[in-house]
């Protein structure tokens, strides 16, 4: 039966916009940049000492903006603490208002903690304003007893595995957040939490991989072998777990073929093509996983290793941020009459045009160069 | 779903529905413990025990009145008076619609034209002429909010600004609402939009204000052919009451499950 | 004992954390009171306040029955014919400051009501009274558009038959003396006795 196609007329105006693409995108960064940190903190992998503390601090810088596109997108940012005054249970926005303030607390303590011995000797050493600074960060508390490290030891591991299932909470309720929108086909799925969890451990994977080699390379120190090799390990494993949990619902969607699988078929082959075949699927998860089979091999040189997984490193984060881009405004190019497609004309300018999201992605960039200033993110043994 | 008149179907479903409500929060008050209470106000109360004790809404019983939409597609002619009535009645924006009307052309080589009834009467419209010899049937089909009862824009909107009133309708509140469009992805109709003026999301009252003072819509009221009919389901004798016994009537996607209240007369499966 | 004193030396920085955190917690909870509207939560979930300010918003589309306090003569007129269920908001506008005017003039006769002027032709006018006699707004019911039901037998409780027309054919039929004019249809009908 042919049809000619037809819009309802409220669905032109594309209302979730790049900056509600960019927030699960970040969000996933944070919680993929935390189970890195507790990797070596919770399950003793020594080998990631060297970024374990970069994981760390990475997480938070992130987590700090993770809001700050959502606050861009409200049509009324003044009110946003409304979702703190009068919370609805049955929202997800509303819950991930909870989650998220958990999970931040749960990092600036868990930050505190690691870099007190650290804070608390400059609060000793330095003089000045820049002494009154490291005092006030030490909470007044000047001195670290032997018995107080071992404390701190153990808060610091209990704290990162609470952090472990709050991450998987974190992202995996962003997921939710579209996965229970039933309107919606290409959203209304139960595994797309699992597929937004998977994803965010291998983006914030992949950004780990790409800040320290990045790092290493502004600081002219040799990055450790070791360790980008066990991330590399790490990355391929979950950019497997998340291409394979994608694909299985693209499948899944296909091979029963529901009411809407017409509106999705051609929302990929005509819509989506660049973005998710080529973007998503070719160059960001069949190159990566084919440059991660090589790197993770053990008799590879070092130098060839670290360039292969940095290049994987950044087309996963492509991949991830491609991801994001198909579910958000993808579900967004078809109306809900099922009859026809819409355009999502992007701007440079704006409140949520192209340059607000470019700067939305370097603020916490330049809050991670600010902390690598206050806060010591490389072990002692390497300085 | 054909709409069963008998009263026990009614009962039971209801109930069926109340039952779950309770266990939805049941659910949250075991999840959340004490917190529901304190992080979540107003949550515990709920609107059904409440309102009527509260009886400060304009009614002649304890009970707040119970309103149905009903439209009728076999009466239809597409004039497009209530379109215009609805934007000067509750002045929405060029480019936003509360309300619009959809034509269905079945042609007889199988195909199907979906478009839209223009707001300024056919003359200078850009609607394509269509050759009536070459259509096997068509019709006009009304939209608007469908007032569901399990409605998932209330459900997803986080600061509770999108609520349903005593008497069944769902409203937003334009002070509260924070504009985030949540509500505009989750309802499945499109009914909802972000107001470019108030920059809050908004849609079809019912024109609350009219029907609180025992007026009409103001889309039925300007319907000349009553194919949109708006009145009490609580009154046996009202005119709603009393087509929707006597005509079998659907909802739109029913099997989302959001239980509209709008129901439609003469539609078939292609109308989404 | 000492050992307990040194526990708490050791733990005193958590301490100081905790007290930090729950004084935000204290403070954002006496913030919050104060920020959750009065009426939140007294009907439901939602602030009740809102309800009684959507529902006060003035009608504007008014129904016959307001206009027919005055112009009784006319609903007689019409009152047999296929054009009781028009509105006459479709045909004259809005008339909202004719109304209120005509309000006003109950009380004090000399406020003066102000007259219909004739219609631009736009269907969203802001000519608050209007009187036409122009062929689009006769034609935006009674031309012939697909979609139409083709056995419509009743309207708005009048049981006759309603009549679309093919314009061209119909003028022609009719042997029109200006089929080009705007208000051409005058030439056979009145607009509220609608026998022919």
């Amino acid at each position: 039966m042919g049809e000619t196609p037809f819009v309802f007329p409220n669905d032109p105006n594309v209302t979730w916009s790049i900056m509600i693409v960019l927030y699960p995108y970040i969000t996933g960064l944070v919680s993929g940049a935390f189970v890195v940190a507790a990797l070596y903190h919770v399950f003793r992998q020594e080998v990631l000492e060297p970024v374990a503390r970069l994981a760390l601090v990475t997480a938070l810088c992130f987590c700090a903006f993770a809001t700050l596109p959502l606050l861009l997108h409200l049509h009324h940012p003044e009110r946003a603490f409304n979702i703190m005054f009068t919370p609805s249970a049955t929202s997800a926005m509303s819950v991930f208002g909870f989650i998220y303030n958990f999970y931040m607390l749960l990092l600036v303590v868990q930050v505190w903690l690691v870099f007190r011995p650290e804070i608390v000797e400059r609060a000793n050493s330095c003089s000045g304003a820049v002494g009154l600074f490291y005092r006030v960060l030490a909470l007044g508390i000047r001195e670290i007893s032997d018995g107080a490290r071992r404390i701190d030891a153990w808060v610091i591991r209990l704290l990162a595995m609470i952090g472990i299932p709050a991450s998987c909470v974190l992202s995996g309720y962003v997921g939710f957040l579209f996965g229970a929108v039933k309107a919606n086909p290409w959203w209304s799925t139960a595994l797309m939490p699992v597929v937004f969890l998977a994803s965010s451990l291998a983006s914030g994977i992949a950004a780990i991989i790409v800040l320290y080699l990045f790092l290493c390379w502004r600081r002219r120190v040799r990055p450790d072998a070791e360790c980008v090799r066990a991330l590399s390990r790490y990355l391929w494993g979950s950019l497997i777990v998340a291409v394979s949990l994608e694909m299985l619902e693209l499948v899944h969607m296909a091979y029963e073929s529901g009411a809407q699988w017409h509106v999705i078929s051609t929302l990929l082959t005509e819509h989506l093509v660049v973005s998710y075949g080529i973007v998503q699927v070719l160059i960001g998860s069949v190159c990566p996983f084919f440059l991660l089979m090589i790197s993770t091999r053990p008799q590879l040189p070092a130098r060839a290793m670290t360039w292969l997984s940095g290049l994987a490193g950044v087309l996963v984060l492509v991949q991830v941020l491609a991801m994001r881009w198909n579910i958000v405004v993808g579900g967004q190019l078809f109306s809900k009459s099922f009859r026809g497609f819409v355009e999502y004309p992007l701007h440079w300018g704006g409140r949520e045009g192209l340059i607000a999201a470019a700067v939305i992605l370097a603020l916490p960039l330049l809050a991670l160069w600010v902390a690598g200033k206050v806060l010591p993110l490389w072990p002692s043994k390497e300085a | 779903m054909t709409h069963q008149t008998d009263d026990t179907n009614g009962t039971s479903e209801a109930e069926t529905l109340r039952s779950r409500r309770h266990f939805l929060e049941k659910v949250a008050t075991i999840t959340f413990g004490t917190m529901t209470l304190t992080l979540f106000p107003g949550w515990s109360g709920s609107d059904e025990e409440s309102s009527g004790s509260d009886g400060e809404k304009p009614s002649n019983d304890d009970q707040p009145p119970v309103f149905g939409y009903l439209v009728d597609t076999r009466k239809c002619v597409g004039t497009g008076k209530c379109l215009t009535a609805c934007r000067v009645e509750n002045d929405v924006p060029d480019g936003c619609h509360r309300t619009w009307v959809e034509r269905y052309v079945h042609f007889k080589d199988g195909t199907v034209q979906v478009d839209l009834v223009p707001e300024t009467g056919y003359a200078d419209s850009d609607m394509a002429a269509i050759n009536p010899d070459d259509v096997e049937r068509a019709y006009f089909v009304p939209k608007n909010c469908n007032h569901c009862e399990d409605a998932p824009c209330n459900q997803v909107c986080p600061v509770h600004a999108s609520f349903t009133s005593p008497e069944g309708v769902t409203l937003i509140d334009d002070e509260r609402c924070i504009g985030c469009a949540y509500c505009v992805q989750a309802c499945p109709y499109g009914v909802r939009f972000i107001n470019p003026v108030t920059e809050t999301a908004d849609k079809c009252t019912w024109c609350y204000h009219r029907i609180m003072r025992s007026e009409a819509p103001a889309c039925v009221e300007a319907c000349p052919v009553g194919a949109r009919i708006f009145g009490r389901l609580d009154d046996p004798n009202s005119e709603i009451s009393r087509r929707i016994a006597k005509f079998p009537t659907h909802v739109l996607k029913e099997h989302l499950g959001t239980r509209p209240t709008t129901r439609y007369i003469g539609i078939s499966g292609e109308v989404t | 004992m000492k050992r307990i004193l040194t526990f708490l030396r050791d733990t005193r920085h958590l301490l100081v954390l905790l007290l930090l955190i729950a004084a935000g917690g204290a403070g954002f909870m006496h913030l919050r009171g104060g920020m959750i509207p009065e009426s939140f939560g007294r009907i439901g979930p939602y602030r009740a306040a809102a309800l009684d300010e959507i529902a006060a918003r003035p009608s504007v589309i008014m129904a016959d029955s307001t206009c027919l306090k005055c112009h009784a003569d006319v609903g007689e007129e019409r009152a047999d014919t296929l054009h009781t269920a028009v509105g006459c908001i479709h045909c004259h506008g809005l008339g909202r400051q004719h109304v209120a005017e005509a309000r006003r003039a109950v009380d004090s006769p000399d406020v003066e009501i102000s007259p219909a002027k004739g219609w631009d032709g736009n269907f969203r006018t802001d000519i608050d009274l209007y009187i036409t006699k122009d062929r689009a707004t006769c034609l935006a019911c009674h031309q012939k558009v697909v979609g139409m039901p083709k056995e419509f037998k009743k309207i708005k409780g009048v049981p006759r038959e309603f009549k679309w027309i093919n314009v061209d054919e119909h003028l022609e039929d009719e042997e029109a003396e200006e089929p080009e004019s705007r208000e051409t249809c005058f030439e056979c009908h009145e607009g509220h006795n609608t026998e022919p």
